[in-house]
């Protein structure tokens, strides 16, 4: 149905400089297949999608959908647009018109439908976003999600062949996303073709026959939500579906580094990934082998990480070059050691290329 | 609109002033000494005035100024022709002629300095008209301190067939030149149309503000000058003067003490104010005339103004760098210049030989302030509808053309609304000055019955009030037209 071609996107900024932030996209989308985007923001999930109804023109490369390149010169942009609609971040509802009537203005203007029938259309699309209590007023009036449902209810208004989701749930309050969510859910079982940027992960895996992974410009991994999120080949998806985060530091003696910054900056990753309960444990852990378990042990690597997708924080002790654990030395009666026990759920110890590692999940 | 203001805020002023009769009696030139005198702006008493340290001088643009604000008490004297104000004018407002100047000063007609022949006739004609007595008893007619009664004049002889000889008159004022109807008397209106009918010429007559009284002759818009015009070496450089037809008498005048009040109630005052503004001579019609004016200029003013306005808003919304800069340069400039000067350069510069009447240049004076002052607003207005409202429209389907009329236009509208409203009472009040170009527009009805009754503030209130409904109307008219839009 829709097939894309070495597709780029460059922007040229007014002084002069310019970014590519589509380098070259190839795919191949089917009709009735649900496609979600993902990928770290600034890779041009949006870019690509707002190219496929050419809000963005491309720089290079071709989009051919039903055997026509739609990036000709004289194309008909507005007639692609009328079979593939958009549904927007920012939801765009006409503020000064009603729910009714943002609602039926397209297949008036656009379709020739008479007034009766639009707003007759109009209501039975409201009562399946379950806001048929709401069309007679102004966009104003409305919550955020019921907006965004709105907004989709306009874009079936024009019966289209595909949708285009553009992040619809990233500026709602979380706890309106799911009401958005279940009408798209609803749309996926009655087969409409559709492509979705979301941010929502599990949303992402559930709803979709099919994931890409974008990354600096080109469709990174693309595969089944199952290959994508259980299986992922690359190692910068993995890195984004488990929503690994890092942090690393390299202590090469004891005399010269900063603990109390490390501690501290330990503390603050917790708090920003939301795993607060766990900042004293993480602390007390790093504390007891840097100073007590493994002291005398440099050059050391302390790497913290958390895994979104698990909620598995991660404290790895690299040492390099040993090809054997330094735990085997300290004595069994250790206190420290014991400490660190009892604060972590799993100790991993293992060889690996680059020296031994400790593993302590917390 | 400022203008009229202004004369009613002096109007205020000079009431607030109070009632200070001089204690001493005025009998010469020497007894004004420390006082306030009053005087016509650039007349001859002005200029021989302003030399005088020992008094304040009190500048006024017209005559009912000047013996009004005698009669309430602003100032303690005033200087002019002694023939205006006549016995009827100085009942009516309980002043009285203290003395009578020394001097006396040779009034003439002005011409251009080229036009030789047209000269030589004037000059033949009063020397004719001196020498079988003509002249003499056309003065005592006119001039007579008792003043003319409106009733008995007779429309003049002027149906010449020639080219048509247009007087410029720098005053409207019985007994020189006035007003009845839409018909010019008066003792220089009836010299002028016995000029006429010598030369077998239609005359025009045009009155010009001071601003534009010389230009109008200089200008090519005239071919004599008329109006108490003195004759002084100075002024004879530039201009040639006819013989003088008459000698004036500058005359100071003052509260009279024993004057009668004609106080018979607050009430009986305003009607018989009414009535002498209004009524009499049909006055009303220089009101209906006056609107009717106004009103052309300003609808037309904006409905030009609005389309060149669009027109600049797509150039200050343009990619192009050129059009943009264009448009940029275009309000500042336009925004820059007093709306006065915009209008005399466009009447004495710009349009001057296209054969537009005065009107017609006004609206396009107006039309190219209001192209900027519009213009802003719609370009303002069309930038506070965001991008993505565009993109909504674009992405259901809808041409570029269509989503800008269905989708943004309206929201520009609701916003812009009542900034186009204020710009439009602001052209409105603007169009007040073109009485400059000699139209008579509402404002300038005002003054020529303020000029004929010597009616202070009357008449002034009537034009404020017709303003004041006139841009209620207009705004009400734009809310009707918008409340249309909102529904689509």
């Amino acid at each position: 149905m829709i097939s894309v071609r070495h597709l780029s996107k460059t922007y040229h900024n007014p002084d002069g400089s310019s970014l590519q932030v589509l380098k070259d996209v190839n795919c191949e989308i089917g009709k009735g297949e649900i496609i979600s985007i993902i990928g770290p923001s600034g890779t041009g999930k949006s870019t690509f999608l707002r190219a496929l109804n050419l809000l963005d023109r491309p720089t290079s490369g071709e989009i051919i959908i039903d055997g026509e390149n739609i990036l000709r010169k004289g194309y008909p942009a507005h007639l692609l647009r009328q079979k593939m609609g958009m549904v927007f971040q920012s939801f765009n509802l006409f503020p000064h018109m009603t729910v009714l009537e943002n609602i039926s203005l397209a297949p008036v203007k656009l379709l020739g439908m008479s007034k009766a029938d639009a707003d007759a259309q109009s209501l039975e699309l409201l009562r399946t976003v379950g806001l048929a209590g709401k069309a007679d007023v102004y966009p104003d009036s409305l919550s955020g999600g019921q907006k965004q449902r709105v907004a989709i209810a306009r874009c079936l208004a024009m019966r289209p062949e595909v949708i285009l989701f553009d992040e619809p749930t990233s500026a709602l309050d979380p706890s309106m996303t799911g009401e958005v969510l279940s009408v798209i859910r609803q749309l996926a079982q009655q087969g409409m073709t559709m492509l979705i940027v979301t941010h929502e992960m599990k949303f992402a895996r559930d709803v979709s026959t099919r994931i890409f992974f974008m990354n600096e410009g080109v469709i990174w991994e693309d595969g089944s939500p199952e290959q994508i999120f259980l299986h992922p080949q690359r190692s910068a998806t993995k890195a984004f579906v488990q929503q690994i985060n890092k942090l690393v530091f390299d202590i090469a003696g004891a005399e010269d580094f900063d603990f109390y910054g490390m501690y501290s900056q330990m503390k603050a990753f917790c708090v920003k990934y939301d795993v607060a309960a766990k900042a004293d444990a993480v602390v007390q852990i790093a504390e007891k082998m840097c100073r007590d378990v493994l002291e005398g042990h440099y050059p050391l690597t302390v790497r913290l990480s958390h895994a979104g997708i698990n909620d598995e924080t991660t404290l790895d002790f690299m040492l390099e070059g040993y090809s054997s654990s330094p735990l085997a030395g300290v004595p069994s009666g250790s206190a420290a050691l014991a400490a660190v026990k009892g604060l972590s759920r799993e100790i991993v110890e293992e060889l690996t290329t680059r020296g031994f590692r400790i593993k302590i999940i917390v | 609109m400022r203008k009229i203001l202004l004369t009613a805020l002096a109007a205020l002023a000079i009431s607030c002033a109070g009632d200070k009769t001089p204690t001493k009696e005025i009998r010469s030139e020497d007894d004004i000494a420390g006082l306030r005198i009053a005087t016509l702006t650039g007349s001859c008493y002005d200029m021989e005035l302003s030399g005088r340290d020992d008094i304040t001088l009190v500048r006024f643009n017209t005559e009912t100024d000047i013996i009004n604000s005698v009669a309430i008490g602003a100032v303690d004297a005033c200087v002019y022709d002694e023939v205006v104000f006549n016995a009827d004018v100085r009942k009516q407002l309980g002043v009285k002629i203290a003395f009578h100047g020394k001097d006396e000063y040779p009034a003439g007609f002005g011409f251009r300095k080229e036009d030789i022949e047209l000269r030589a006739e004037c000059d033949a004609m009063l020397e004719e008209m001196k020498a079988d007595g003509s002249l003499d008893s056309l003065c005592t007619v006119w001039l007579s301190d008792e003043g003319v009664d409106p009733s008995t004049l007779t429309p003049p002889l002027n149906n010449g067939t020639g080219e048509p000889l247009r007087i410029t008159t720098g005053c409207s004022i019985a007994p020189i030149s006035f007003m009845v109807g839409d018909t010019w008397y008066g003792l220089e209106c009836e010299l002028m149309y016995r000029l006429g009918q010598r030369l077998n010429r239609p005359v025009e007559f045009k009155y010009y503000d001071a601003a534009s009284y010389m230009f109008s002759l200089f200008g090519g818009m005239s071919d004599i000058l008329t109006g108490c015009l003195f004759i002084t070496p100075e002024r004879e450089e530039t201009t040639a003067f006819s013989l003088p037809y008459y000698y004036y008498k500058p005359a100071y005048f003052v509260k009279d003490p024993d004057a009668v009040s004609a106080k018979a109630g607050i009430w009986t005052g305003i009607k018989e104010s009414f009535r002498r503004s209004l009524i009499v001579e049909q006055r009303w019609k220089y009101i209906t005339g006056g609107l009717w004016e106004t009103l052309k200029i300003t609808l037309l003013s904006i409905l030009l103004g609005s389309i060149l306005g669009c027109g600049i808003c797509a150039c200050a919304r343009s990619r192009k760098r050129g059009l943009k800069k264009f448009a940029h340069i275009y309000n500042v400039i336009v925004t820059g210049i007093p709306m006065l000067v915009l209008l005399l350069i466009m009447f004495y510069v710009v349009l001057v030989n296209t054969g537009l009447g005065a009107t017609a240049i006004a609206i396009v004076a107006f039309s190219i302030y209001f192209a900027a002052a519009s213009g802003e607003v719609f370009s303002n207005s069309l930038a506070s509808v965001p991008h993505a409202q565009t993109e909504a429209s674009l992405a259901l389907g809808f041409t570029k053309a269509q989503a800008f009329f269905t989708v943004v236009l309206p929201q520009a509208v609701r916003y812009g609304l009542p900034f186009y409203k204020r710009q439009c009472i602001e052209l409105l009040k603007a169009t007040s000055i073109v009485g400059y170009l000699a139209i008579q527009d509402l404002t300038r009805a005002g003054d020529i019955i303020r000029s004929r009754t010597f009616d202070a503030l009357l008449p002034l209130l009537i034009v404020t009030v017709i303003y004041f409904l006139l841009a209620w109307l207009i705004g009400l008219a734009l809310n009707l037209a918008a409340g249309k839009n909102r529904s689509l």
